[in-house]
């Protein structure tokens, strides 16, 4: 029962030494390892993974199909959690979460943009993007202002009524993008943002994730196009389960 | 805190029915049995309580204030008297005239009932029309039976003490009577001929309202004719089958009760420490013994209702089960953008629970459309727990067999569900 009713405003307190290790970075993975279990065999997904990001970088994780790109995404997102290793994000060290508790950070401080949107085909735009904030238990007023807020900051501020099928693949990616933002998450993390979107569609897209890094947002996406990635100014490669460069372009 | 499970259970209501409507056809077949479960309750309810207040009616109609005596046990019993029962001495004129002499009671009055019966030679009631029937109730009586309340006199009059005296051939009669010897003639001043002797109507008297709807031969209450005790004795001068009849002073029925017992003991002589060899009851105490039973068949109804009201649930338990794996992929969206277990958990209960309760405010409705067909045939009403009652148990279903489809939900993997196609 106390899963309905906990912490009405937000976060479990952090204890200070979590704080104190993850310095300036917003996100502070070390020595992260992640390991499947196949019968009698273990597939050693991610090898002794760490790197750091700081608030208000735009990343790229490249990689080919294998490397690892997907379960490091997950383990970013909070979707899973790592076999060894301690993962901060904000402060937080989520490694040893609760499911519950993985729901909470990715609720608060994780805006998702997956290549197939994941909308909810039934819902509206605007009960789309309100999906974030009733989970964080916001009232239903301030709700609504939130987000027409966040759909009209995507240019969809006249689309609000409309179903993801009555919408284009760009409004559709662009309702996600607003779902992601509505709850000013710390991250935003976007998979293949691009992966299904025709090409001017996806230049659009990407002048608009250029458009929040400049309003200050941290943005990490996940891809395997280099076109896309190139447009960060920072890229991860991943190969094997292991970083294999890690550099500043601009 | 309430506010907020307040706006989350709204809004998981609002989903809800969102879902309901997107498979209409879906959601009919899977709440059908619910339905009828609900149906069921509502239909059973107003027909045992149509039962019970027509019983309480006719019942009341002898009187709120009578007692009524017999040496077998009268009210609702099964298979055979007893030997003690059967082997019992019967009432007698005596023993009516000594209770009538208590305080606490106003009047009393002994019924012979000399009508045909198993065993009995038929005693024919004849009438000038020539029409002849052995189905009439043929009662002998006393002339106190003016002050009790059970036949009301609608012409001509009782007989007096001195016909009863006299043994005199005079009777009245009841509607159904008049119904069959004399449909277009006053029958008071006629002639009946009752066993071969000439009977002289004196009398007239209102119809009787009958329990279901009326009817009939021998359970037509108005198929009645009343005679002096003793004319009665000599058309079966061996009847002794007496039935007494007291009514208590006004507020004093508790009391005229015990006095009644008492005496009765003492007169038939019923050794301290022993039950009575007589049955005494009162309207109240028969209406109760029916209730008892209208109770019992309602508890058995209850159960059957159940388990059309369980199989529904299966039902629903099936369809849920079904919704939670083609929305997995929702399920993982939710659960990626912070929905916690409980959340998954709740959605989906809820979900279950309305679609049950739902189909519960169907079965109410066509339920009670049926209640007011019933109304036509018993003076019926719906108690107010049965909606209530209904209600609750189909909302019930919803969450018990909700639960464990809604708790896989709740499991699912969050990663594994987004991958889902």
């Amino acid at each position: 029962m106390y899963k309905f009713m906990d912490d009405e405003n937000g976060e479990r307190q952090p204890a200070a030494t979590d704080t104190a290790q993850t310095g300036e970075g917003l996100i502070l993975m070390k020595n992260i390892w992640k390991t499947y279990q196949m019968g009698v065999e273990e597939l050693h997904a991610l090898r002794d993974v760490s790197f750091s990001v700081n608030k208000g970088e735009y990343l790229a994780i490249i990689g080919p199909s294998g490397s690892g790109k997907s379960t490091l995404m997950n383990l970013i997102g909070c979707l899973d959690s790592p076999t060894k290793g301690d993962y901060w994000i904000n402060g937080n060290l989520v490694s040893t979460m609760t499911d519950d508790e993985l729901a909470r950070i990715r609720n608060k401080e994780i805006g998702f943009v997956f290549q197939t949107f994941n909308l909810l085909a039934r819902a509206t735009a605007l009960h789309n993007v309100e999906l974030p904030l009733i989970y964080a238990g916001m009232g239903s007023g301030e709700r609504y202002e939130k987000a027409q807020a966040a759909l009209a900051s995507v240019e969809l501020g006249d689309r609000v009524g409309h179903k993801p099928n009555e919408l284009s693949g760009g409004q559709r990616q662009r309702v996600a993008i607003a779902r992601a933002l509505v709850n000013h998450p710390s991250i935003l993390l976007a998979d293949e943002p691009t992966g299904a979107l025709d090409s001017k569609t996806s230049v659009e897209i990407m002048a608009l994730f250029e458009k929040l890094h400049a309003e200050g947002n941290t943005i990490i996406i996940v891809t395997h196009e280099h076109e896309v990635a190139e447009r960060a100014h920072r890229v991860i490669t991943i190969r094997d389960g292991r970083i294999e460069n890690d550099e500043k372009i601009k | 805190m309430i506010r907020l499970l307040g706006s989350r259970f709204y809004e998981n209501l609002m989903m809800a029915l969102d879902t309901l409507r997107g498979n209409k056809l879906r959601s009919f077949l899977t709440i059908f049995g619910v339905v009828v479960g609900v149906i069921t309750v509502m239909l059973i309810s107003s027909i045992i309580s149509g039962i019970n207040v027509a019983v309480e009616k006719q019942v009341e109609s002898f009187g709120t204030r009578s007692i009524f005596l017999y040496k077998f046990n009268i009210g609702f019993s099964t298979g055979r008297r007893s030997r003690e029962e059967r082997m019992r001495k019967p009432l007698t004129v005596e023993d009516s005239d000594a209770i009538k002499n208590l305080p606490s009671i106003e009047t009393s009055v002994p019924f012979l009932d000399v009508s045909n019966n198993f065993w009995g030679s038929k005693i024919l009631v004849t009438g000038r029309n020539g029409k002849s029937s052995s189905a009439v109730q043929l009662q002998g009586t006393l002339p106190e039976i003016e002050k009790t309340t059970t036949e009301v006199l609608m012409a001509g009059r009782w007989f007096s003490q001195s016909e009863s005296d006299e043994k005199a051939n005079v009777c009245l009669i009841g509607s159904s009577v008049v119904d069959t010897y004399f449909p277009y003639t006053d029958p008071v001043g006629e002639e009946l001929d009752i066993g071969g002797t000439p009977f002289r109507v004196i009398g007239v008297l209102e119809k009787k309202e009958q329990l279901f709807g009326g009817g009939g031969g021998n359970n037509d209450q108005s198929n009645v004719i009343y005679m002096p005790l003793g004319a009665a004795l000599k058309l079966k001068p061996n009847e002794d089958d007496l039935f007494i009849l007291a009514v208590a002073r006004e507020g004093m029925l508790d009391q005229a009760k015990d006095d009644v017992e008492d005496l009765l003991r003492v007169r038939r002589r019923v050794p301290y420490g022993q039950p009575n060899n007589f049955s005494m009851e009162t309207a109240a105490s028969i209406i109760e013994q029916f209730k008892s039973i209208t109770a019992g068949v309602a508890a058995a109804m209850i159960v059957i209702s159940s388990i059309g009201l369980m199989i529904g649930g299966i039902g629903v338990m099936n369809i849920m089960l079904v919704s939670v794996t083609e929305r997995t992929r929702e399920i993982g969206i939710r659960k990626a953008i912070g929905a916690r277990q409980g959340d998954i958990l709740l959605q989906f209960l809820i979900e279950a629970a309305t679609l049950t309760g739902f189909g519960g405010l169907v079965g109410l409705l066509i339920g009670w459309l049926l209640t007011l067909l019933v109304k036509l045939v018993l003076p019926s009403y719906v108690p107010l727990w049965a909606p209530i009652a209904g209600f609750f148990a189909s909302v019930g279903i919803g969450l018990v067999f909700g639960l464990w489809p809604a708790w896989k939900a709740a499991r699912l993997d969050p990663i594994e569900s987004l991958r889902y196609e």
